[in-house]
């Protein structure tokens, strides 16, 4: 009976995954965490077939951080030594540093001069990504930021910059934590952070030249934060300054702010924990679409881009649903939202802050001798 | 491989040389050895080939997807960018990772320690328990970290062990320690507490089948002359059960030095073991030939273990022989 039954479930289970007539797959490679593919799977997949009659968006995650990126970039550079005619994926959702590289190995597409959202972006990682032109290229499916997180019962004034930071922590030690650069972004944004207000060379680390020999001036200003780190604690990950965050066992820390405002939709936090973005600012990244080069549904794939781009889905999907600041201008998202829901995601960071505080990534070739020198000068 | 222990063809014409008379003797030996052999062996050129395709697919599989890339990671951390020989990644490796590689060490090695003493304790009381209730709930209860993966126990461990986590605040509630002096342990005491918790019940497993196959006579005579237990099993039990005993703890050694998931969850700040530093080599700058370089000295690490255990698995078959 039990076996029978069984049986008939698997049998149905099959049926249903017998593909329907001429039907077009769209494969969207998603780096990053978890809530993307969700995102993909959940909310614009959903959609977008609902509109495109035979077609089936199939949404795959290869992990979060770069290292998640990297996996899209072995794929597509494999395929292409293949010398395959037409690459499996159609759409990819990378960081920027993968951005780079894959534009700058002829990987990718360029496409958004082709599609209608391609005129709604404004900001400059549009075009720059870590320092490499990805004009054109790219469009950002959203822009996430890394924000101070603290509990208002235990830090009444919150310092306001890296320097009260670093007095701070000496008056309140093991009260603020962070989690290195081997446990997530957070923990680095909050490192590339500490070196923008410690070097003195900001600008430069943003925009550029590149100069190696900038290598001791960077030095210099991490063996301060190896003096700072010996008044913090060290958490586990991303999602483990949170935890911390949330159980006492530290009163402040760098998280992501899409990542906090989800857990605290979620329950998952406490609801009095609240975002402060120190001067001169911390670092946010984008998440962009890209096309592969030889992307099999290529003109599907910009059709789909083009409407995960609107403001429609950018204001119910990614700033309602999912807390993230919007990939497009703000100013076309703004007026298809209702006020609340809009000024949730600016309640503790006002959008001017966000404009002059909330930094880009440094250059790529920053960003590895920042987090060389960090296991050179801090970690050893 | 049988066949040709035999003489060559044609021996018997060989030109008598100087050292003739020792020559046959020799050839006689083998000539003894491998009419055994061919005895055995089975008849006909099709038996011996359906033997080799039968082998064939599993020696792909294992040349394919773990001598191969085993080749390429050691060519991959030799290798400049350029093509050339070069031993700059095993210094770099050194330079950055050297304390961690000490810190990996010195944790796997007192985890197999501490996996030693749980593991004798619980299966030495399997063994020589008086109680027979008590006995059989210990045998229930401890083989359910086996079915548990690391990733999990890391999970587990990360809410168990945090400062404000369930151990303390256990500890805090029965009175044993103050609110002020509860103190995370997500560093590396987490992780030799989740290694152990995890890799216990394996070794706990073959050490207690080890002991329950041994003679009885010997426990009991020594229970008659009044040992006490804990004498009979150091001096009775234990020493008969060595073998298996090590050869847990040995896979138990190898495998902990490969466990990710636990150092990443638990404490992935510096000191850290070897496989963050091989993963974030990766997923941070794509530098595969430093983490080439590594998995290479961790690779070292663990030739000790199957060094080890190949000599000990050996001496087993010699014993046996």
């Amino acid at each position: 009976m039990k076996v029978r039954s069984l049986l008939s479930i698997a049998a149905l289970g099959l049926a249903s995954a017998a593909p329907a007539v001429a039907e077009t797959m769209l494969n969207v490679v998603s780096a990053g965490d978890q809530n993307m593919v969700d995102y993909v799977n959940n909310y614009l997949g959903p959609k977008f077939e609902q509109m495109n009659p035979g077609v089936k968006v199939r949404a795959v995650g290869t992990g979060p951080g770069d290292s998640g990126s990297q996996k899209i970039y072995e794929k597509l550079e494999a395929q292409r030594k293949a010398g395959s005619a037409t690459w499996d994926v159609d759409v990819a959702v990378v960081h920027q540093r993968g951005a780079a590289t894959m534009v700058n190995e002829k990987l990718l597409m360029p496409y958004r001069n082709d599609i209608a959202a391609g005129k709604l972006v404004s900001r400059d990682t549009a075009k720059n990504a870590l320092g490499a032109n990805v004009d054109g290229y790219v469009l950002p499916m959203f822009h996430s930021q890394i924000a101070f997180a603290y509990n208002p019962d235990l830090v009444k004034a919150p310092p306001k910059s890296f320097s009260e930071l670093a007095e701070w922590v000496k008056k309140n030690p093991k009260q603020f934590g962070y989690n290195g650069v081997k446990g997530g972004m957070s923990g680095v944004g909050f490192v590339m952070g500490w070196v923008e207000a410690n070097s003195g060379m900001r600008d430069q680390l943003e925009k550029g030249p590149y100069d190696p020999n900038m290598k001791p001036t960077i030095d210099k200003s991490l063996a301060g934060l190896k003096d700072f780190n010996q008044y913090v604690v060290m958490t586990p990950g991303n999602a483990g300054t949170l935890d911390m965050l949330n159980r006492g066992e530290i009163a402040m820390g760098p998280v992501w702010v899409d990542m906090f405002y989800t857990w605290m939709a979620d329950g998952k936090m406490n609801p009095k924990v609240k975002l402060e973005l120190p001067a001169p600012g911390l670092p946010g990244q984008p998440m962009y679409y890209v096309i592969p080069a030889k992307a099999a549904n290529a003109a599907l794939a910009k059709k789909f881009i083009d409407f995960a781009e609107s403001p429609e889905v950018q204001a119910q999907g990614i700033v309602k649903q999912f807390n993230w600041y919007p990939g497009i201008d703000p100013q076309y998202v703004q007026s298809k939202m209702e006020p609340a829901a809009w000024n949730k995601l600016f309640t503790d960071i006002s959008p001017a802050d966000l404009a002059s505080k909330g930094r880009p990534f440094p250059l790529s070739d920053y960003f590895t001798d920042i987090v060389e020198g960090y296991e050179r000068v801090v970690l050893k | 491989m049988v066949r040709s222990a035999g003489p060559p063809q044609g021996a018997d014409c060989a030109p008598a040389g100087g050292s003739a008379a020792a020559k046959p003797q020799a050839w006689g030996d083998q000539i003894t050895l491998a009419d055994d052999a061919i005895v055995d062996a089975p008849p006909g050129g099709e038996r011996r080939w359906a033997g080799v395709a039968l082998v064939i697919p599993a020696l792909v599989v294992v040349g394919l997807f773990f001598v191969l890339p085993l080749l390429l990671s050691a060519v991959g951390a030799f290798r400049s960018t350029d093509g050339a020989f070069t031993l700059a990644h095993f210094a770099k490796a050194l330079d950055f990772y050297g304390r961690d590689l000490v810190f990996t060490v010195a944790i796997v090695v007192l985890s197999t320690l501490l996996i030693a003493c749980v593991a004798i304790a619980i299966a030495g009381y399997l063994t020589l328990g008086e109680n027979p209730r008590s006995v059989a709930l210990l045998r229930w209860l401890y083989r359910w970290p086996l079915f548990i993966p690391f990733v999990v126990a890391g999970q587990i461990m990360r809410t168990f062990l945090a400062k404000n986590g369930m151990l303390n605040h256990v500890l805090i509630g029965t009175g044993l320690i103050d609110p002020l002096s509860a103190q995370s342990m997500l560093d590396w005491r987490g992780i030799v507490i989740a290694f152990v918790w995890k890799q216990a019940p394996f070794v706990t497993l073959l050490l207690a089948g080890a002991m329950a196959s041994l003679e009885r006579q010997h426990i009991e005579a020594a229970r008659n002359l009044g040992a006490p237990r804990w004498r009979v099993l150091m001096d009775i039990v234990l020493p008969q059960a060595r073998g298996t005993l090590l050869v847990g703890l040995v896979l138990s050694f190898v495998t902990m030095l490969s466990v990710l998931s636990v150092p990443l969850m638990i404490n992935p700040n510096s000191p850290t073991m070897i496989t963050v530093d091989v993963a974030y080599r990766i997923s941070t700058f794509a530098d595969y030939a430093v983490a080439n370089a590594l998995c290479l000295l961790s690779l070292l690490l663990a030739a000790f273990g199957a060094a080890f255990y190949l000599r000990h698995a050996v001496q087993r078959v010699e014993v046996k022989g």
